[in-house]
């Protein structure tokens, strides 16, 4: 696993984590995402500044999980979050401070078994964002007026 | 030979801005002294604003406001101008932006600035203009002839930009309740938001409105009423009889969803301003009963956030973080609306009453 850090995707992606759930909406796509368990956790370490092979340690640190299963599942939601534009990589070494860190397994309770993390993702609002209205414009150079608002 | 910068700068952006909406702000004065002037206050969210025409061509966008209108001419918290070119035969300027600046939602690259917000209404050819450092918006349409939506919820555009900076974030979910308060219903379109609003007209809940509505923070959660106007699709004809008689515009359902004005047909029942208890989120199941159950409060979070955000011009990551500030301070539930419609209203009076119980 590398060592590449990743930042969230602003101000083309917001998001907001509420118990546990990340909700991340692409501005400019117009899909929208949501992320429980593993992968909200995930998240959650991105925004800190986590590289690759950070967010890796901690994850087998806070879940019961064999490595290869881990390696799998945090590269293959890395992979996706950056293939929907979600994330992208940056430059820097600073190491993430495990100690400002809010683990599962940090409440004295069992880790919580590693169920791999799953980006799911809507496509029903990219309708609202690509009407291409602009079929024509004008003689004053204005749009006409699209025939079929799909409102 | 030098060449010409590709971005311009922030000042020069801001000044041709301000310079874009006075020259709309004056063309709409010019057009008024055609016409005369013809003016509407009404109390919004709580703000006293005032509708500007010239003359009286685009005066019914004023139905779907008409439950908030009031008798004060008192200094306007906002002004909006509403002006159109085919019956003041005063031409609009030639816009001075080219036509890779339409971005997404109808912004105009280049004219939206901290003070300026501009942009441009795919559909129904209409501009709107805010100056937010002086109150003072303008809404350009090339004529009066306005898809229905631009009647059932008008100036939107407007009214979110300029509300938001008051505190107030446009949302798109129907609200219904009692004297207990509120429920926030929301969803995308066709998930069965305008269906539990219409069954509650003839129930004794209040109607707030069923597609956008107005949330507040200041005391606890909010909403305010907005439009009282109601899309009605062809399923809600059929699921709703006994509304077809009330339509609007009936002469062109062929091309339109069919738009009644809440307020002219049941005054009673339109209230402007409930505490919000829960948000609901309608899911049509094909089962006769309605039943609810609880869900996490970022599922609500998902299902007001990008409707919302994807159909307001420059709404964001402030939408969102004022949606999901909202939805934390409620309780969330799935709404499993039953095909017997008469069974909505007593289960969301029930939910009331239970969630009542709970702050008791």
């Amino acid at each position: 696993m590398s060592n590449q850090r990743f930042r969230v995707n602003t101000p083309t992606v917001t998001h907001e984590t509420i118990d546990g759930e990340a909700v991340i909406i692409n501005l400019d796509s117009g899909n929208y995402y949501s992320l429980v368990d593993v992968g909200s956790f995930v998240w959650g370490l991105i925004e800190k500044g986590a590289s690759a092979s950070e967010l890796r340690n901690v994850v087998l640190q806070s879940y019961q999980g064999n490595d290869s299963d881990v390696d799998r599942g945090v590269e293959e939601l890395l992979a996706q979050l950056q293939q929907e534009n979600l994330i992208v990589p940056v430059d820097g070494t600073g190491a993430l401070d495990l100690a400002q860190l809010e683990l599962p397994s940090n409440n004295g309770h069992e880790k919580p078994a590693f169920n791999p993390p799953l980006l799911h993702k809507y496509s029903d609002m990219q309708e609202l964002l690509l009407l291409d209205p602009i079929h024509d414009v004008d003689d004053a150079g204005w749009p006409k007026p699209n025939p079929d608002p799909a409102k | 030979m030098p060449t010409a910068p590709v971005d311009i700068s922030l000042n020069e952006q801001s000044s041709r801005s301000v310079e874009y909406f006075q020259s709309v702000y004056d063309l709409f004065k010019s057009s008024q002294q055609v016409t005369g002037p013809v003016e509407r206050n009404f109390r919004i969210g709580g703000y006293l604003i005032r509708l500007s025409f010239s003359g009286e061509a685009l005066l019914s966008l004023t139905r779907a406001l008409e439950h908030l209108a009031v008798d004060d001419h008192a200094t306007p918290d906002l002004t909006i101008c509403l002006w159109d070119s085919e019956s003041t035969g005063q031409r609009m300027t030639p816009r001075p932006w080219q036509e890779d600046d339409f971005l997404a939602r109808g912004v105009i690259q280049g004219y939206n600035t901290e003070r300026i917000y501009t942009a441009f209404q795919h559909g129904s050819g209409a501009v709107s203009v805010l100056d937010k450092e002086r109150n003072l918006a303008v809404f350009w349409a090339p004529d009066a002839k306005l898809p229905y939506w631009e009647y059932g919820s008008p100036i939107r555009t407007i009214l979110h930009w300029w509300l938001l900076s008051q505190g107030l974030q446009l949302v798109h979910a129907a609200a219904v309740g009692n004297s207990t308060g509120g429920v926030l219903i929301g969803g995308k379109g066709g998930s069965g938001k305008s269906t539990t609003a219409l069954a509650c007209l003839e129930s004794d809940l209040s109607y707030v409105g069923d597609d956008y509505t107005l949330l507040g923070l200041d005391s606890g959660p909010v909403v305010h009423s907005l439009y009282n106007s109601a899309k009605l699709n062809s399923d809600h004809v059929q699921r709703f009889p006994e509304l077809l008689p009330k339509v609007a515009n009936t002469e062109r359902l062929v091309d339109e969803k069919a738009l009644l004005f809440v307020h002219e047909h049941y005054p009673s029942k339109v209230a402007t301003r409930l505490p919000v208890r829960a948000i609901l989120l309608p899911r049509v199941t094909g089962l006769p009963e309605t039943r609810w159950k609880r869900v996490s409060v970022a599922m609500a979070l998902a299902a007001l956030a990008p409707s919302t955000i994807f159909q307001l011009p420059r709404a964001g990551n402030e939408a969102l973080k004022f949606l999901a500030a909202f939805a934390r301070q409620l309780p969330c539930f799935s709404l499993e609306v039953g095909t017997d419609l008469s069974t909505i209203p007593p289960v969301i009076e029930e939910l009331l009453a239970e969630i009542d119980s709970w702050e008791e």
